[in-house]
């Protein structure tokens, strides 16, 4: 019996007649499988049938075999399948149940109806996998995106399926995280479940060990192993000259929410045209950070100098600001507001927008959402860009797009901060990476921001 | 002190504060409750909003109180009668009246407030009987969903600001309010994605905590249900008259059995430890 067959299955959403899977053939027998391909491929609706959630959840017209672990996706309800097939949503912002990390992780078992000595087994165990045991404690709100990543992954593996499916789980992962999942995946792979994992970034690690499939308009393209795995690229941008003028400045300013400081007197300086990546494990107060230098977030103490002239911030969750009826309006809107007499054309060509320029934002994919968040929030000339995870859920072709607008904006003068986990994009437009640990920033030099990836 | 003690408080308190309009019983329901809050809640933002929330649901029912009664002998001020609905005389016993409104308001509230503030949302999904467990668990994620929406809204505020965003005009407010809306939709249906996909629903839960019952609760949960149980056949009988200032304010009648009904609400305050 496979753990997956699916044979001329295609699928459309309920609002609209394009099929967004059509025609996909694929048997999977175990092991660990990775599905890669562009933003609004099918992905994540793939995996969605895998676990029922499409139909019964979403509804929509359906077509062919679609079989998980011997049983029709369409006969059963997905909470059946969930005893089976557990599944780590994109955003790990939105799936924590409990308002407590052990509770939470608890959750699925609670509704396996497991004996309280087992969970409490299971929970031990799978905090310390997911090495996230000391956070057994805390309140979710209070976790980073990586966090509540590795929660998510955490509360899942407790129930022990038989079929693991992830949608983008490295995204949000600091290198520690992202070698905690591989092994977590190993483990649960040789103990004999199987896993499919979405993800837009290369991970040779990963690749080296996995069967590879690639969604291409609705279909899956299996990928011979013999395809060597390369090393990632993205076109760098080293060493761009920066303005003698100063773009921002941090003097002895401690930070953090409420009163306990996450990061203690940091001393830190950047000139315009300088690209500052921040780095550091999940938690480490990169966030903390750019709300501070953006001014959203007071300091406890010191002071915080910038540039005068408007600041572009991106949020970890950037679709969130999107309001307008369509990606265009959406980049007008901003440069109303800030005075600008540019046309949205440009960033839109930029960035790969210019062919859903006239959509409704929240109707593309998550990668399509993110750039069309990022296009609205650079428009207008910022002198200061700040930018949070602004790779999450983008593929190759739009991380690419966002370097070249980096690289433009830091040409023009502006002081960009970038804070992420993704080391190609460090690489490709970083001119000053500083690591953020046990509260101090720690500056790097740039060959070993490439001995970090290379460990991944 | 155990989730279903508590519970049982609570009921007890609500029963008190809203079978009866003697502002005397109300005060003192109210007190036992603000005491309990403040000695065993987590104090914090969460305290500091319920009881701002708490004083404005009182203000706003004395004021509308005051403002649409025209009843009573004592004329405080006339406001001109083409003000449709409050104009008219506005009276001393349609403050008083209002006043024990708001007060009544502000002990319900306060006898039902530990329930959220002093318990764990998962203590109190797992205090319901089995019957309703699945029920609560749902409700559970439901008020978790509360907090994200509050953090959304404002980091979706700040966001927009950085874009040029000022809350100069009603007209302005769509930029972050619709956002909010839409953000707050989406993570309701991915939650709920999320707890179908993790068997919700699928069998009998079991819970990760057992909540203990000591001596404690058991005495608080008798005390405080026959407590009210009292009280409300004092009330019935006539012996806890309630109180009613029109046509002309009068000093509510208190009854000493009644006060000490109430009264026995203090005892969680005193007997469980924190």
């Amino acid at each position: 019996m496979e753990t997956l067959r699916f044979a001329g299955f295609h699928y459309s959403y309920p609002s609209t007649p394009t099929r967004v899977l059509d025609g996909v053939d694929l048997e999977v027998d175990g092991g660990l499988v990775l599905l890669s391909g562009a933003s609004g491929s099918g992905k994540s609706t793939l995996l969605r049938v895998c676990n029922g959630l499409i139909p019964h959840f979403h509804g929509g017209v359906i077509g062919g075999v679609a079989r998980v672990l011997g049983r029709d996706v369409v006969r059963t309800p997905t909470r059946t399948l969930a005893r089976d097939v557990g599944f780590v949503f994109q955003d790990p912002e939105l799936q924590a149940v409990y308002p407590s990390v052990e509770h939470d992780v608890a959750f699925g078992l609670e509704n396996l109806g497991i004996a309280r000595e087992e969970m409490r087994h299971r929970v031990d165990d799978v905090l310390v996998t997911c090495g996230i045991a000391h956070l057994r404690g805390r309140a979710v709100s209070t976790l980073s995106g990586g966090e509540r990543q590795r929660l998510a992954l955490a509360g899942v593996l407790a129930m022990r399926p038989r079929l693991l499916v992830l949608d983008e789980p490295f995204a949000q992962l600091d290198p520690d995280g992202s070698r905690a999942l591989l092994a977590a995946l190993d483990t649960a792979v040789r103990g004999g479940t199987t896993a499919l994992v979405a993800e837009h970034r290369r991970h040779p690690a990963v690749e080296g060990v996995a069967r590879r499939l690639l969604m291409e308009d609705g279909r899956v393209v299996h990928l011979p192993s013999s395809v060597p795995v390369e090393a990632p690229s993205l076109v760098p941008r080293r060493g761009a000259p920066a303005s003698s003028q100063l773009s921002w400045c941090l003097h002895r300013v401690s930070a953090g929410h409420g009163r306990a400081a996450v990061l203690h007197d940091l001393e830190l300086c950047a000139a315009g045209g300088e690209v500052v990546a921040l780095t550091g494990a999940n938690g480490s107060g990169k966030t903390t950070l750019l709300r501070t230098i953006a001014g959203l977030l007071p300091p406890l103490s010191g002071r915080v100098e910038r540039r005068p002239g408007r600041i572009a911030y991106l949020p970890q969750n950037p679709a969130a600001l999107l309001h307008r009826a369509t990606v265009r309006s959406e980049i007008v809107w901003t440069l109303r507001r800030t005075r600008c007499a540019d046309g949205p054309d440009p960033i839109l060509g930029e960035l790969g927008l210019t062919a859903v320029a006239d959509r409704d934002p929240r109707d593309l994919s998550s990668g399509q959402r993110q750039r069309a968040a990022l296009a609205a929030v650079l428009a207008g000339g910022p002198s200061l860009v700040l930018l949070d995870e602004p790779t999450r859920g983008m593929d190759a072709a739009a991380r690419a797009s966002l370097t070249a607008a980096i690289t433009r904006i830091a040409e023009r003068g502006a002081g960009v901060v970038v804070a992420t986990h993704d080391e190609q994009l460090v690489d490709a437009v970083a001119t000053r990476v500083v690591e953020l640990r046990d509260g101090a920033a720690h500056e790097l030099p740039a060959g070993d921001l490439v001995a970090v990836g290379a460990a991944r | 002190m155990s989730t279903r003690a508590l519970a049982a408080w609570s009921a007890s308190g609500l029963v008190i504060a809203l079978s009866t309009s003697n502002p005397v019983y109300r005060g003192v329901v109210l007190l036992c409750a603000l005491n309990l809050l403040l000695a065993r809640g987590r104090r914090g933002p969460r305290l500091r909003l319920l009881l701002i929330g708490i004083a404005l649901a009182a203000a706003t029912a004395t004021l509308l109180t005051l403002l649409l009664s025209h009843s009573g002998a004592h004329i405080l001020v006339r406001l001109p009668g083409a003000i449709p609905a409050i104009g008219g005389p506005l009276t001393l016993e349609a403050l008083a009246f209002g006043l024990a409104t708001g007060l009544g308001i502000a002990a319900a509230m306060l006898a039902v407030a530990p329930l959220t503030l002093v318990s764990q949302p998962h203590e109190l999904v797992d205090a319901l009987p089995p019957a309703l467990a699945r029920t609560g668990a749902a409700v559970g994620a439901a008020l978790n969903l509360i907090p994200g929406t509050v953090r959304s809204a404002a980091e979706i505020r700040d966001a927009q600001r950085m874009r040029g965003w000022r809350a100069r005009r009603v007209t302005d407010w769509p930029a972050v309010a619709v956002p909010v809306v839409l953000t707050a939709i989406e993570g309701s249906l991915t939650l709920a994605e999320a707890m179908e996909s993790r068997a919700y629903g699928v069998t009998a839960r079991t819970h990760l905590t057992i909540q203990s019952w000591t001596r404690a609760d058991t005495v608080l949960t008798v005390s405080a249900l026959v407590a009210a149980a009292l009280f409300l056949t004092l009330s019935l009988t006539g012996s806890a008259p309630g109180w009613f200032p029109f046509p002309v304010l009068t000093a509510p009648v208190v009854s000493v059995p009644a006060v000490l009904c109430c009264a026995v609400l203090v005892l969680p305050s005193l007997l469980v430890r924190r």
